[in-house]
């Protein structure tokens, strides 16, 4: 198995995976020092070592860590649930016999399957079964609910009825327009002479940022604005085109 | 079984002649419904000419047996041709079961439709490789899905065949292989020792074991 060919150099443990596991369930290493994240990241290296995805080790893998995350957040939250996991002997034992009882029950069926199979005569019968094409078919064969009419209705029913209409208003749409942003900077410039980029967008979300960066750009374009940026992420200062501070 | 001195050479009577060559042509065991159904006869009147047939099939009479299993009847080789059948086939009758296999087996025929997660719970290891065996061999088969999407399995006819039972009802109480009482106890005390034992370190309650025992 490939998973056991996975190496692991954590801070609590270094060795193969499948060891780790012996020891996690042993409680050799404990679980909760465990960084879980390690391992994946451990895990995905290996497999882009490897170059290749073996989609059955990889299951493999996705259902042994998500058990061990589960066994750890259960471990973190201690406390409220621990009679769930945590036995007392005596009721651990209990469990425990129970199981066994059950299996020793089946064991002694099986057992008793083994000698009749022994005691029956050696009778052999004929194996080749007919064609299924000669095969007669009776309507009580058939489980009886294929044949139900009104269940072929409810299923035609269902295709015909037109779907409810998609509710999308959680899908958030970008209502800010460069338009609205341009009369925005417009009415900022009117009043100062010169105007921080910042304060143009105080409290503005990235996408209203986004627009009022085009806005400005617009404003260049035509010639009623200018900006100076001394080093790149610093202030972005705004000057009306038509002051007589304006540099350029 | 019937005097066997007193087999002679006599003519069926017409309808167990039919009975007779349905059960040949038929692969799986028939029942007396369905062979009156194709005979177009009463089920009484079938059920005369299968007790004429089991007169005539009465076992050292000819080279096969009547069987009654899986709840119709059926024609078999007798077993003085086996060793025959064995070289003329080269198949064997039936390999050999694993003990996994009969567990597994056991576990089916007694809880079916059942999965294959709860036959693991049951057998404390997993029941891939013997599941796919006794699918493989044609003594389960899947009979649908559990309400949680895994697959549920049951006994073939095949596996009353082999096993000469009419049907899985006829299995014997599965209640009887459970250990005695005193055995449950001695089994409780060995895992309460254990426990503690493992739980030592742990501040030990001993009103709690001394309920159990």
């Amino acid at each position: 198995m490939l998973l056991a060919e996975l190496e692991l150099d954590l801070e609590v443990f270094s060795g193969p995976f499948d060891l780790l596991l012996t020891l996690v369930l042993r409680d050799v290493v404990d679980l909760l020092e465990l960084q879980l994240a390690e391992v994946v990241v451990t895990y995905l290296d290996f497999l882009q070592a490897r170059g290749e995805l073996d989609l059955e080790a990889a299951t493999e893998f996705i259902v042994l860590v998500a058990a061990l995350l589960e066994l750890k957040s259960r471990l973190m939250l201690a406390g409220e649930d621990d009679e769930l996991f945590e036995f007392e002997p005596g009721e651990a034992a209990e469990e425990l016999l129970a199981r066994m009882l059950e299996a020793r029950r089946y064991r002694g069926a099986a057992d008793y399957l083994e000698g009749r199979l022994a005691d029956q005569p050696e009778v052999r019968y004929r194996q080749a079964a007919l064609p299924v094409s000669l095969r007669r078919r009776s309507l009580e064969d058939v489980d009886g609910a294929i044949w139900n009419p009104a269940s072929l209705g409810r299923a035609l029913g269902g295709l015909l009825a037109m779907p409810a209409k998609l509710d999308l208003r959680h899908i958030g749409s970008s209502r800010v327009t460069v338009g609205e942003r341009l009369l925005h900077l417009r009415d900022l410039l009117r009043r100062v002479s010169a105007l921080d980029f910042d304060d143009a967008v105080r409290g503005a979300d990235r996408m209203t940022v986004a627009m009022t960066v085009f806005a400005l750009l617009e404003l260049y374009k035509r010639g009623e604005a200018t900006w100076t940026q001394d080093e790149p992420f610093s202030q972005i200062t705004i000057r009306p085109a038509a002051s007589p501070a304006a540099t350029g | 079984m019937e005097d066997q001195a007193r087999i002679e050479v006599r003519p069926l009577d017409e309808l167990a002649r039919v009975v007779e060559a349905l059960l040949f042509l038929s692969g799986e065991p028939v029942g007396p419904g369905e062979l009156a159904e194709a005979c177009e006869e009463p089920v009484e009147a079938v059920e005369r000419a299968l007790g004429e047939l089991r007169e005539q099939y009465v076992t050292g009479a000819r080279g096969l047996v009547l069987r009654e299993v899986a709840g119709g009847w059926t024609l078999a080789s007798d077993p003085v041709a086996e060793p025959a059948a064995r070289r003329l086939l080269a198949k064997p009758r039936l390999a050999a079961l694993t003990p996994a296999q009969l567990e597994t087996l056991a576990i089916v025929a007694y809880l079916q439709p059942v999965s294959r997660p709860e036959i693991a719970r049951i057998r404390g290891v997993d029941a891939d490789s013997p599941v796919a065996s006794l699918l493989d061999r044609g003594l389960i088969e899947e009979s649908g899905r559990s309400q949680f999407g895994a697959a549920v399995y049951r006994t073939t006819t095949l596996f009353l065949k082999l096993f000469g039972l009419q049907s899985t009802d006829g299995l014997p109480e599965v209640s009887q292989w459970d250990p005695s009482p005193e055995e449950i106890e001695t089994l409780r005390d060995r895992l309460l020792r254990a426990g503690e034992a493992r739980a030592s370190g742990a501040p030990r309650d001993d009103a709690d074991s001394n309920r159990l025992t």
